[in-house]
């Protein structure tokens, strides 16, 4: 018997039966009917698409929900014993710990050492127990050297650590986290879930984890729970998650998992290493080595942007920082730029000087002209009518170009995600077009952010418009003059590999690699896609471009 | 951008101080600034209040505060020389001013300003120094016993502060980011999402807040960082500076009159609160350590 079914035979750490939940004023339920058990010790992944009630069921499992958002309930839910409906989310705090996706709401104290501290302080712990405590948990997230810092002064990656201490320090049987890697760079991203793979280890705590970008955690769960528009659509082990998926929901498949549908290999793979290891099996452990493809298109036109050795220093409080060190970059009309680094590399603030928003002090930028989509595009949108955020023909060309005419009458707040985001494109957009010809340059920075493939499909669909220089206002096929240079400054490598044909890569404010997107996203481990970590091909990215190779040797 | 009065932990004797002793020590420097009108005793709060500044690594929050202070103070001075025409000196006459009457600009109305204006300016760099060097946290953990509601709504809004200047920030940037063609942004609109936001923002702390379990009744636990081996200095220097000004008083060492003709008193008394007021200031000066004897005798062996 395995420890696993043991720790099933134990009482669960967390029961729903029959839950069924509306929010306020809300036309359809969010969740129907779900019944579901995570076991103690268990790391289970919760998988679906943008809005199928993963977020719902995670707060209603910390007794956020219906106790904070209000709203109608059914079931049952409950954590480690006792009953979440009737007992508040502050009394069900010693026994599950929860993380949500922005942590920057999630942070209440000034210093580090105070908010990991807080839960044991309301809880009445003595001084010497909390002081304990607080440094264990600072022991096993590796953030020691942060207790002194003011929490205002983490960067991203940071705060979700110190977060996850806060949550972990009551030692909790159960802890929810939903979508903790969106923020991340795919270093901090990978650390923070082999992190709770090891908590969950050590300390027994049951992992109740919610993401899309699932090639990042599949391998470290020992359970998949996929949520369809608020039910239950599948609970079982990963493997047979994948076979699910590949029938019921491709959206929700794994890069690797579909290199192995392309190239008819079986089982598949639930992370690299049983990738690489089904490869051996098979004898094609090592495809020939295929020559990346360096073509470059030489497009004679003159650059719509080009940095010549721009420093950026900014203000961050007692001191300044050098952000960015002596950047030199180009963009051609048509180009599609992913920009990649670590967090605090300078992908943002390269954008954002591009953009005039930061004067560099040394250097030169110039731009032929820009629209730049920041992160939040919910920060764009001030009015409740989308024809009043975008009046006259200026706006409704814009609307035109990012395919959002029909919508001019909408409250951009009944849109949905993806909605909203073309719409804060287009207000960036709006006066920045001559006729039909869109600016130089459109940058986008953070675009994929809790979205979900479906919504990621539709993005590159609308940046290969963009820069494809296909006639967007009419949607005919006349084509305009030239296409526009897309820059995108992201941390999803999948996503880079689907719309991109050169990544930058950015280290501490410098250009550390510039080239074509398979030789960049084939050429390492952290910033590279799944399929490059199991084929270890130069130039083999995608699915497609790995199962070509395989028949290739198969044949 | 981190505000420059912003809190910063740093291992300094007013930062590891407990708050009741950092809160003494800056009180009393505040104390000695309303308690007096001496032009030399109040630029020696100020002095005390810089340095102290300083000593505590609080160099942008003491920039900051003196450049607030001393605009204030400038801006004490110029009502005050036009709104008071007491004073035997006059310096300029400016005729009749709508609303002000007849105004002649006096150096007694300018002196008496500068007495408001010092008072202002020293209070605002120490509150500018306790705004950068007192762990606000710890402030509000020594009030929720005694006031739990209290506590929680400053917990609140100390955490919004900071979140809603982020957010205010960047819908600056997303402002400056609109097309041309797209509807110009006001400050209705702009503040209403600002609003909007906050609130949300409010409800996220909130929750989390919850989820911390700060709605628990349960029996509070004891300050673990109540008292550091700084505070007896904090608290001494404080009842020193205290006593001082007490007593400074009480022998006229507050010697100074604006009307009708000015009288600066600079006698012993004054001079003397004027100098313990200003060594007040040196109270945050960190020791150099010392390396142990015993180390340098084993280096000889």
């Amino acid at each position: 018997m395995s420890e696993l079914a043991i720790r099933r035979g134990a009482a669960p750490a967390l029961a729903v039966e029959g839950l069924s939940y509306a929010y306020p004023h809300a036309a359809a339920r969010a969740l129907e009917d779900v019944s579901l058990e995570v076991a103690p010790g268990e790391f289970v992944l919760l998988a679906g698409r943008s809005a199928s009630g993963k977020s719902t069921l995670l707060k209603a499992s910390c007794g956020l929900v219906p106790h904070f958002h209000g709203g109608e309930i059914e079931g049952e839910v409950r954590v480690a014993d006792l009953d979440a409906v009737a007992t508040g989310p502050g009394e069900l705090a010693a026994a599950v710990g929860y993380l949500a996706q922005d942590p920057e709401t999630q942070v209440v104290s000034t210093t580090v050492a105070a908010e990991i501290e807080l839960p044991l302080e309301m809880r009445g712990d003595a001084p010497t127990d909390r002081a304990r405590a607080v440094e264990e948990v600072a022991l096993a997230l590796a953030i020691p050297h942060l207790l002194d810092r003011a929490t205002d002064t983490l960067s991203g990656g940071e705060l979700q650590r110190v977060a996850l201490a806060a949550a972990l320090v009551t030692r909790p049987r159960l802890i929810l986290l939903d979508e903790p890697t969106s923020q991340l760079d795919p270093v901090a991203g990978d650390e923070l879930i082999w992190l709770l793979r090891r908590l969950n280890e050590e300390w027994g705590v049951a992992v109740l984890l919610a993401e899309h970008r699932l090639e990042r955690c599949l391998a470290a769960a020992d359970r998949v729970v996929a949520m369809e528009e608020g039910i239950v659509g599948f609970d079982g082990a990963p493997a047979d998650f994948l076979l699910w998926s590949r029938e019921k929901d491709p959206a929700l498949t794994t890069p690797a998992a579909r290199l192995f549908s392309l190239a008819g290999l079986m089982p598949l793979p639930v992370g690299v290493r049983d990738a690489k290891q089904t490869l051996r099996g098979t004898g094609i452990a090592h495809p020939p080595h295929q020559a990346s493809r360096r073509v470059r298109d030489p497009r004679p036109q003159a650059p719509v942007l080009q940095a010549k050795g721009v420093w950026v220093e900014l203000d961050q409080g007692e001191e300044t920082k050098d952000v960015l060190r002596g950047i030199d970059l180009q963009l051609r009309p048509g180009d599609r730029v992913a920009l990649m680094g670590r967090n605090g590399a300078g992908k943002s603030t390269f954008l954002r000087t591009a953009a005039g928003l930061h004067q560099p002090v040394a250097g030169k930028i110039a731009v032929d002209s820009i629209a730049l989509l920041s992160q939040n595009p919910g920060d764009y949108l001030v009015r409740e009518r989308v024809g009043d955020e975008l009046p006259g023909e200026q706006g409704m060309a814009a609307l035109r170009a990012v395919g959002l005419e029909h919508a001019i009458d909408a409250d951009p707040r009944d849109l949905s995600g993806g909605e909203r985001q073309r719409l804060a494109l287009a207000i960036a957009l709006a006066g920045r077009m001559e006729g039909k010809q869109l600016p130089g340059v459109v940058a986008l920075d953070e675009p994929t952010r809790g979205m979900d493939r479906a919504r990621k499909d539709d993005l590159v669909a609308l940046i290969e418009r963009l820069a494809a220089s296909v006639d967007c206002l009419s949607h005919s096929e006349t084509k305009a003059t030239r296409g526009t240079a897309v820059v995108v400054a992201t941390h999803d490598v999948e996503f880079a590999s689907e719309f991109a044909e050169r990544v930058v890569l950015l280290g501490d404010g410098v250009v550390i690699a510039d080239g074509p997107m398979e030789e960049i996203l084939s050429g390492g481990w952290y910033f590279a896609t799944e399929v490059a970590r199991v084929l270890d091909l130069p130039g083999v990215v995608t699915p497609e471009q790995g199962a070509a190779a395989l028949r290739g040797e198969a044949g | 951008m981190r505000s420059p009065f912003a809190y910063v932990p740093r291992r300094r004797p007013l930062q590891l101080a407990s708050p009741g002793a950092s809160v003494a020590y800056l009180g009393a420097i505040v104390a000695v600034a309303f308690l007096y009108s001496n032009l030399l005793v109040l630029v020696a709060a100020g002095v005390a209040a810089t340095l102290a500044g300083l000593l505590a690594g609080a160099r942008s929050a003491v920039r900051a505060g003196l450049g607030l202070g001393l605009s204030l103070a400038l801006l004490m001075v110029v009502v005050n020389a036009l709104v008071t025409s007491r004073g035997e000196t006059v310096l300029a006459r400016l005729g009749d001013w709508p609303l002000l009457g007849r105004v002649d600009v006096t150096l007694e109305a300018i002196v008496a300003g500068l007495s408001y204006g010092l008072v202002a300016a020293a209070s605002i760099v120490a509150f500018a120094v306790y705004s950068a060097c007192v762990d606000p946290d710890r402030v509000l953990r020594a009030l929720r016993p005694l006031a739990g509601r209290s506590a929680l709504t400053a917990t609140l809004v100390s955490r919004l502060v900071p979140v809603a200047a982020a957010d205010a920030g960047r819908l600056r940037d997303a402002a400056a980011l609109r097309g041309p063609g797209a509807a110009a942004v006001g400050k209705a609109p702009l503040a209403r999402r600002l609003l909007a936001g906050s609130l949300d923002r409010a409800v996220d702390v909130a929750a989390t807040l919850e989820l911390r379990g700060y709605s628990l009744d349960a029996p509070r636990a004891r300050n673990r960082r109540s008292r550091s081996r700084y505070d007896r200095r904090f608290y001494a220097v404080a009842a020193v500076v205290l006593a001082t000004a007490i007593a400074g008083k009480l022998l006229g060492a507050d010697d100074f009159q604006a009307y009708p003709s000015i009288q600066i008193g600079l006698g012993p008394a004054t001079l003397a609160v004027a100098a313990v007021v200003t060594f007040s200031g040196l109270a945050p000066l960190k020791r150099p350590t010392r390396r142990p004897a015993h180390r340098l005798e084993v280096a000889r062996v």
